[in-house]
């Protein structure tokens, strides 16, 4: 917003590139404080190193990993069981959810079932599938698959259900057909609240191809979190977990992203500015 | 239910017609199962009958195994949880009054809130051990995150001519904090609560199945290990009530605290 002003004002191009360092400065300074004093914690022997090895020991574990292939190899396994199960519920979760507002018949056939599932815990399911599928990628896929759609389902539910019956009305009137109704008024008004449900459910698809591979796996991130734990070798263990909060930050900021530049028509894109 | 009440046969047929359907579709999905393993389209190691999976529930509530992992497990989540929300709520108010902890506290909230907390078990088990007091601080941090950032929105939207008002008529600190300013966070700490205690409760069973130390969870895994499968499905059975009963007793705490309700939309 400030930046928008200044260039308006006519400002130097060099301004403007000091102005947005110095505000990324300001964001990152409480990280490299953070930093910094975890690190005293070590150097100073206030805490033992092998409990909480120190940001620097960690760094050099984890650019260790990041040149070999053993972080690559089982983060891209992990990553491709989350998306998969994601790509699946969102398809297929954006489906119920738009027959479900569109049809009461159907709607009180499946409400119950979502009602009834919503609030169980989904990683209670693992063991389930394991017996099913046994470990491996479709316990796993099958897993987050079925905790990301839910939230995918009710909030498009939601989104199509807050759908304005003037703009239906006025659609219907100039002689739009079912099929075009459904892409271009229902589906179109819906879309901010795919996104949320989405972006909830991205959340869980971590959280539950992570609890899959700690509880069963041969391979995948969480799995190899838990074999440094095992082995005693703490610094590549906490290697291992800054790299899932990293891939899992900049996912999120990866589908805000996409979400904010498919709403920028939207009324929302208009105020939400940061 | 008012539905009824207020008008004519037309809705309550309607009514009745529409909970036909949501009681069918449920008679229909459990009948299917019941006759699926009765006709053995799958070997009953894969899929046991209802009728034996309620029996063995029964079994395991009379003989007081299952009541015992649930009392730990949710003693777990709501310790967990009660940590959560008094240093959510602190940190969240204590922001909204703070440029300097806004600043010092929001990068690292932003980092910390989209990452899959159920990563940090095994630094989580290194620090406390493999008993309750790793599992209660993990759930901590998974729901405090969540906390944090309702209470501070809250807080930060209290409108200031009431806190003005509060202060011209001499109210403390204290006092302006615990009269204003705590309860016109309530509506959203509450949504937020709501949000939490289903986290609260996976995180709580995936500790439990990931590193053992009794709860529902380990038994879960425990009798999938030995292949007892109803006792699997029971388990299943009893955190889907557990999570139901408890998301419908916020429901009707939200109907009988009114201050609770968010005005807005939900």
């Amino acid at each position: 917003m400030d930046l928008r002003l200044l260039d308006r004002h006519g400002l130097s191009g060099t301004a403007i590139v000091a102005m947005r360092v110095l505000a990324a400065l300001r964001i990152l300074a409480p990280i490299i404080l953070f930093l910094l004093l975890w690190q005293s914690l070590g150097s100073f022997h206030l805490v033992d190193t092998a409990f909480l090895p120190t940001p620097v020991l960690i760094g050099r574990a984890l650019g260790d990993l990041l040149t070999g292939h053993e972080i690559r190899d089982n983060i891209s396994v992990t990553l491709v069981r989350a998306f998969t199960g994601l790509g699946l519920a969102i398809v297929t979760g954006a489906w119920l959810g738009v027959g479900m507002a569109r049809s009461p018949v159907f709607r009180s056939y499946v409400s119950p079932l979502v009602g009834a599932t919503y609030s169980l815990p989904k990683t209670a399911l693992v063991p389930l599938l394991i017996l099913w599928f046994g470990i491996g990628n479709t316990m796993a896929i099958v897993a987050v698959y079925l905790s990301a759609l839910l939230p995918v389902v009710v909030h498009t539910y939601h989104g199509v259900m807050a759908t304005p019956p003037v703009l239906v009305w006025s659609a219907e009137a100039l002689g739009t057909s079912r099929r075009k109704l459904l892409w271009q008024i229902f589906l179109p008004h819906a879309l901010p609240d795919i996104f949320t449900g989405i972006r909830i459910a991205l959340g869980f698809a971590f959280v539950v191809a992570l609890s899959a591979e700690m509880i069963a796996s041969t391979a995948g991130i969480g799995r190899l979190i838990f074999l440094y734990g095992e082995n005693g070798s703490y610094d590549y263990m906490f290697a291992a977990v800054v790299s899932v909060v990293l891939v899992a930050f900049i996912a999120d900021r990866a589908l805000l992203g996409v979400g904010t530049w498919c709403l920028r028509w939207h009324a929302s894109a208009v105020d939400v500015e940061q | 239910m008012s539905i009824v009440a207020e008008t004519g046969a037309a809705p309550l047929t309607r009514w009745a017609a529409s909970n036909l359907r949501s009681i069918a579709s449920i008679i229909v999905i459990l009948g299917a199962w019941e006759l699926a393993a009765r006709l053995k389209f799958a070997p009953a190691l894969f899929l046991p009958a209802m009728t034996t999976v309620i029996a063995t529930l029964a079994d395991l509530i009379r003989d007081g195994s299952l009541p015992l992992d649930l009392a730990v497990s949710l003693y777990r989540a709501f310790a967990g949880l009660a940590l959560a929300m008094l240093i959510g709520v602190g940190l969240g108010i204590a922001m909204a009054r703070s440029r300097w902890l806004r600043w010092l506290f929001d990068p690292l909230i932003a980092l910390g809130f989209p990452s899959p907390k159920i990563a940090f078990i095994p630094i989580f088990i290194l620090w406390f051990g493999i008993d309750s007091t790793s599992k209660i601080l993990l759930v901590a941090f998974a729901c405090v995150f969540q906390m944090v950032i309702a209470t501070y929105h809250a807080a930060s939207s209290v409108n200031r001519i009431v806190i003005w008002s509060a202060l011209s008529l001499g109210s403390s600190r204290g006092r302006l904090m615990m009269r204003v300013i705590l309860p016109a966070c309530f509506p959203r700490i509450f949504a937020a609560l709501r949000v939490a205690v289903p986290v609260a409760l996976i995180t709580t069973f995936t500790c439990e199945m990931v590193a053992g130390g009794g709860g529902m969870g380990a038994t879960l895994m425990y009798a999938q290990r030995f292949f007892e499968s109803p006792t699997v499905y029971a388990y299943i059975v009893a955190m889907l009530t557990v999570g139901l009963l408890l998301d419908s007793a916020i429901l009707v705490l939200k109907e009988h605290f009114p201050a609770w309700r968010d005005e807005g939309s939900s």
